[in-house]
């Protein structure tokens, strides 16, 4: 069955996007990871324009992580203090992102750039993932019966508490700087304006291992930021390079939820490092296939360009 | 059997759309009645490309037959031209380009260069040549160099290739003439093909001069979801972003409560 996409402006099989949505929630629920960073490369590979693929993503990320927003909060998770500070930083990045996609793709180098933040992106967590992966894996047949070990102390996040502009965050019991909150919230905002990603696994351990908040209020609080932040990038695609195909949004967050009530009961199966190890290997195989996309000569040199910012 | 059910099927479309149909040039001295299945492309949830049957009769007998499908107006482009910069390809020129329809589709009973001069086909811009010949283009962005425009060209056309929306063909696979006069084939128009008016003209030769012409429209649209969805994102994109939000956040919710576990992000 195929469907008309109204602002990607093709027809294409739906159930192709269930597929891909359903895929990408499987992993999701079995690596507890947003997703948004695979997604948006798959779709890219199906033939949906870069733009839209990112734009449409965000939105879906709305979607997907406000649920979960909305249980952390019940549950007391979110710092709101620190959250705001992250958003305030958020919408500064996804501004900035946004413009950064309406120039980029008015030079026709917006899939360029794109797929060269990737390949850095996922090169370096994939890689640290799986250096570390197997690092665990070896430690572990060594020493079996060797405790975990100690979460590193954040000696960073006490260099940038000697920062300016500190403030008390309660939910955290935290006294520290608002430049670094800051800071992240507008690097994660500019990814995702451009890679259509919520940028979780950039901010959890950041909050965590350099902030050196609690890690299940870190989660409570990415996810709240992650929603405001989606829906910033969400609102502001839509204004500035009308590439929200809001139908490609609603498949994907249809096919994704389901696949991530499988992956969920099957990450319960396997170990923390068999699960990190195996994500680290899917991730670090897109990154192989963007490189290639990015020094193979293209089979057609010339592409069209967006006329005057439209969806297509 | 075929042969007479396409005949048929032409004389009663021709008898019942009657003059409504009809057009002619200046140049042309005689009528090519023309008759489509359907003048109206619906773009729906579902669209997934159209097919229209054509059907026609000759006012010259023997004569040889070109038919043009064309978007009623000239694109307005910007190409992006590639080029090595160290180990990557990347965007290193960009062109506007002018002069070149949406959709440019040709069935021709034999090969046009058999049927007309290349001056004719100039003339009427009829075949690739022809319409490399009226492309327009002025760099924008890099350097200029000697081969670009036929770079160019060759780059545009292999995207609108691969899009089917540019082809020709020329033989008697696609176009199928009875008796010498009267003919049935059709277009296909694909998802790729945006809303707007299409002209399906016919012409006809006989020693390569022109003597008859005959046109029919086909209008394509957007319906129901996709055109309130598509004009809502294009006209109001500020409630449009508002509104994508607020969905996502209802449907996240509502997904939430269904599954009793919260998102999975």
């Amino acid at each position: 069955m195929d469907i008309y996409l109204p602002i990607a402006g093709m027809s294409i099989n739906f159930y192709l996007i269930i597929g891909i949505g359903a895929l990408v929630g499987f992993l999701s629920g079995m690596f507890g990871v947003g997703g948004g960073f695979l997604l948006t490369p798959l779709m890219m590979m199906i033939g949906i324009p870069p733009a839209v693929a990112a734009a449409s993503d965000s939105n879906q990320i709305v979607a997907a992580a406000s649920s979960g927003a909305f249980a952390h909060w019940k549950l007391g998770n979110v710092d709101f203090k620190l959250g705001l500070v992250i958003l305030f930083g958020g919408i500064v990045g996804g501004t900035i992102g946004v413009q950064l996609v309406k120039v980029l793709r008015a030079m026709g180098n917006f899939e360029f750039v794109m797929k060269v933040v990737y390949v850095l992106m996922l090169g370096l967590v994939g890689g640290a993932m799986f250096i570390e992966s197997l690092n665990t894996i070896r430690r572990s047949k060594a020493q079996p019966s060797a405790p975990p070990a100690a979460p590193a102390e954040p000696k960073l996040g006490r260099a940038f508490g000697k920062l300016p502009l500190k403030m008390h965050f309660t939910r955290s019991g935290l006294h520290t700087s608002a430049i670094f909150p800051f800071s992240i919230g507008a690097t994660v905002g500019i990814m995702a304006a451009l890679l259509g990603v919520g940028g979780g696994f950039i901010m959890v351990p950041a909050m965590i291992y350099i902030i050196g908040m609690p890690t299940i209020v870190a989660i409570g609080t990415d996810l709240f930021q992650i929603v405001l932040t989606s829906a910033n990038v969400t609102l502001q695609q839509a204004m500035v390079n009308k590439t929200v195909d809001i139908l490609l949004a609603v498949i994907l967050l249809l096919g994704s939820t389901i696949g991530a009530q499988f992956g969920a009961t099957i990450g319960k199966k396997l170990k923390g490092e068999q699960i990190r190890i195996l994500l680290a290997i899917i991730v670090l195989a897109m990154t192989v296939k963007l490189f290639i996309d990015l020094v193979v000569m293209p089979e057609n040199l010339v592409s069209l360009a967006p006329a005057k910012g439209g969806g297509h | 059997m075929r042969r007479l059910i396409l005949n048929l099927m032409a004389v009663i479309i021709v008898l019942i759309t009657g003059v409504s149909a009809w057009a002619v040039t200046p140049e042309a001295s005689q009528k090519v009645l023309t008759a489509a299945t359907k003048n109206r492309v619906d773009i729906g949830l579902f669209y997934k490309g159209d097919r229209i049957n054509f059907f026609g009769v000759n006012p010259v007998p023997g004569s040889d037959l070109i038919i043009r499908l064309t978007a009623a107006k000239d694109e307005e482009l910007k190409l992006s031209v590639k080029g090595r910069v160290g180990p990557f390809w990347m965007t290193v020129k960009q062109y506007a380009v002018t002069g070149l329809p949406f959709m440019y589709k040709i069935h021709a009973s034999r090969p046009i260069t058999d049927i007309i001069k290349a001056e004719t086909a100039q003339e009427l811009e009829l075949g690739f040549p022809a319409l490399k010949k009226k492309m327009q283009m002025h760099l924008i962005r890099g350097e200029e160099a000697p081969e670009d425009a036929e770079l160019v060209f060759n780059g545009f056309l292999k995207i609108k290739k691969e899009a089917n929306l540019y082809n020709i063909e020329e033989g008697p696979e696609r176009l199928e003439v009875t008796e010498g006069k009267l003919f049935s084939h059709y277009f296909r128009f694909p998802p790729a093909a945006t809303e707007g008016k299409y002209l399906i003209e016919s012409f006809s030769f006989t020693n390569g001069e022109l003597v008859g012409y005959g046109k029919d429209e086909i209008i394509i649209s957007k319906v129901g979801l996709e055109a309130w969805l598509t004009n809502a994102a294009q006209n109001y994109p500020v409630a449009y972003g508002i509104g994508a939000v607020l969905f996502a956040i209802g449907a996240g919710l509502l997904v939430g409560m269904i599954f009793r576990k919260g998102g999975h992000h």
